[in-house]
């Protein structure tokens, strides 16, 4: 492979360019009239501009990518994560047009991409799964006859769904229609599918996923957990690996289980088995994501391996060059997404410009990032604006240091989720380990961090007034009773 | 701008000191510091108790309440009263009213009157999906007046009032801007 195009934006573009440009192949980078200066395109060795901001006219145009793959000579397609990375008709069209489609085969994506489907491939391979109904539905009748059967409360899925859109939690019978109606509408505007299945809303869930890698030889291993249970609006928001729940037992028996879930779909490539986990440790298969995930840092600090250039060589035929056995987990990393969002208000999206912008730097400390200073956060596509990632050799060790990384993170301009960051690094039930996908119901409301940022406030007012009151001593000579020529010098 | 040679070089004969005041309120007036959205209003005898030291020419050290905490004064204009300060990690921009400043507040204050809610704006950017309202409509308060899209996320608008609608500004598959008015009311 000798020029890979990255059909992607922001952070993850960047992220993968860095990874191609130090194999010493050529990147291409895909653009929208909005992100025509964004760091990916300057970044990339070539660059070419899809059409208007909104990503239906461009960053998920998958036949004017491909066009400008076969103008420019390019070898093979990074898709990176969202927009059309888990697109099986994409990937398709890429194949049939003699490009490498840097990711899983088509089929594999296919039966992973309909979670119906999933749960059907997955049956006869014995792995635990939350009771619901295995086929989609429009009707609400119908949706409200399962949801009697299997009780409330109940979650509304969207089958092609991710990311918690097209997603809806439904406590009682009457709002069952709404947010039917809601779910299928926000499937269809974000996936073209409004087909959505109902299944039983485990309370209290984890969220434990496996990172799977493939070759096309059959050769499949885990890089063990990533414990993603910290979430707002079903998104997750702090990541990390490994898991402080998880026994060595249960690592190996979920790794068995993900690596044989990837198996059941011949799949290649890296990949994402996602579990829910009760109270009591057992685990239900919930999808596969058949992409890169955002959070795969944290994966990456703690085995040292490159997924992204796992993913190239797996694409260009090479075998993995390691077995299960030679995998181990050094340290323990921790990762904070940082969104352009209130944590003050409803973690509603902040738009506006990055004023102030600068990283945190440090040994173990990573910034995945695809902004800078001055530029605008468009509305049009996800608001995350970087990942903050650190390692450590223990966990307590990681999380020292990204509060640290947290405080050296100056942005202004608009609300991220950086102080959300540190409340979640300070909490006692963070820092316990026992925690679940309720953590932000549980213990977190704005005041708690209105609370700190005031008493801050009130130490930045008694500083600004210090220097004040001081520089009026020094300015008014009736007052200045001191014989220092420098100081004089300042009248 | 305060010019920034000149305070360093000032800054360096009272560093590691701490610092004394000549100059405290007078009359026992109290003085208002806003810090970002935050009013704080001090009075004498608070800050003549301030365990504060300065260490180097922008760092300080404050202990309060047993927490010792750091500062830095990363900016200042030219009168000393509008500052940035970098506490703990967070930037803050602190804004000094003397006397004359809380005054002229009074003043603006008093010619702002308090407002009913004559429209509804939106809470953050986004392209309006649908709307659910017409003009004249009467509607009650939780009623649904439009959906907003924003971050591929539908947000339901909904109205925390009872009232008539008197125009509708927005059509559906609009581009609104954080603030823009959507719908006026009566």
């Amino acid at each position: 492979m000798k020029k890979i195009l990255v059909a992607n934006r922001g952070e993850i573009a960047l992220r993968i360019m860095r990874t191609i440009k130090r194999m010493g192949i050529a990147s291409v980078a895909v653009y929208s009239e909005a992100d025509r200066s964004s760091p990916h395109v300057l970044f990339a060795d070539e660059a070419v501009c899809l059409g208007p901001a909104q990503s239906s006219q461009s960053y998920l145009n998958g036949d004017k990518i491909i066009d400008f793959c076969k103008q420019l000579g390019v070898d093979g397609i990074h898709p990176g994560y969202g927009f059309l990375s888990e697109n099986a008709d994409f990937a398709q069209k890429v194949t049939d047009a003699g490009i490498l489609f840097i990711g899983p085969g088509p089929e594999a994506m296919r039966i992973m991409g309909s979670k119906l489907a999933a749960k059907e491939c997955v049956k006869t391979y014995n792995i635990p799964m939350v009771p619901g109904i295995d086929q989609a539905i429009e009707d609400v009748t119908i949706a409200k006859e399962i949801a009697n059967k299997i009780g409330y409360p109940i979650l509304i899925k969207a089958s092609a769904g991710g990311g918690g859109k097209g997603m809806r939690i439904v406590h009682k019978d009457s709002d069952l229609e709404e947010q039917m109606q809601r779910a299928i509408s926000e499937a269809k505007s974000s996936f073209g599918d409004g087909s959505v299945f109902v299944e039983k809303y485990v309370s209290s869930p984890r969220h434990v996923e496996i990172q799977v890698l493939a070759d096309n030889y059959g050769n499949t291993v885990h890089l063990f957990e990533r414990e993603c249970s910290i979430q707002r609006r079903h998104q997750k928001v702090v990541e990390e690996s490994p898991s402080s729940v998880l026994t060595p037992e249960l690592r190996k028996k979920m790794g068995d289980a993900a690596v044989m879930v990837a198996k059941s779909c011949k799949y290649t490539s890296t990949g994402t088995v996602e579990f829910l986990m009760d109270e009591k440790l057992n685990f239900y298969f919930l999808e596969m994501n058949t992409r890169l995930q955002v959070e795969h840092p944290v994966t990456e600090m703690i085995t040292g391996i490159d997924l992204v250039e796992e993913q190239i060589k797996i694409a260009r035929g090479e075998k993995l060059g390691f077995t299960q056995e030679d995998l181990k987990i050094n340290g323990h990393a921790v990762e904070l997404r940082v969104y352009a969002e209130d944590p003050l208000n409803k973690f509603l999206p902040s738009i506006g410009t990055l004023t102030t912008y600068i990283k945190p730097e440090g040994e173990g400390v990573r910034v995945d990032d695809g902004y800078e200073e001055g530029m605008a956060i468009p509305i049009y596509y996800d608001p995350m604006i970087a990942k903050l990632a650190t390692h450590g050799k223990t966990r307590i060790e990681a999380i020292q240091k990204m509060k640290q990384a947290i405080k050296d993170y100056k942005i202004e301009g608009l609300s991220t989720t950086l102080p959300f960051g540190t409340f979640v690094f300070e909490h006692d039930a963070f820092l316990s380990g026992h925690f679940d996908t309720h953590f932000v119901q549980d213990y977190y409301t704005p005041e708690l961090i209105i609370d700190k940022q005031k008493s801050n406030a009130e130490i930045a007012a008694l500083v600004g007034l210090s220097y004040w009151m001081e520089k009026g001593k020094m300015i008014n000579p009736v007052d200045n009773k001191s014989t220092s020529w420098k100081r004089r010098l300042a009248h | 701008m305060w010019p920034v040679n000149l305070w360093v070089g000032l800054a360096r004969v009272i560093s590691h000191k701490e610092i004394k005041y000549c100059h405290m309120p007078e009359n026992n007036k109290s003085i208002a510091v806003k810090v970002n959205d935050f009013n704080f209003l001090f009075k004498p005898e608070d800050l003549k108790g301030l365990n504060i030291v300065q260490h180097s020419p922008s760092e300080y050290n404050l202990i309060k309440d047993n927490r010792s905490v750091n500062a830095r004064l990363l900016d200042s204009d030219h009168t000393g009263k509008l500052l940035r300060v970098e506490v703990d990690g967070e930037l803050f921009e602190v804004e000094i009213k003397d006397d004359l400043d809380q005054m002229l507040d009074k003043m603006g204050f008093g010619k702002a009157s308090i407002k009913q809610i004559k429209e509804i704006k939106a809470p953050m950017p986004g392209l309006v999906l649908e709307i659910n309202v017409t003009e004249g409509d009467e509607v009650a308060e939780g009623h649904k007046i439009l959906i907003l899209e924003a971050m591929k996320m539908e947000n339901a608008i909904l109205i925390h009032t009872n009232a008539k609608i008197k125009k509708v500004i927005v059509i559906a598959g609009q581009a609104v801007e954080k603030g823009q008015v959507l719908v006026e009311l009566e």
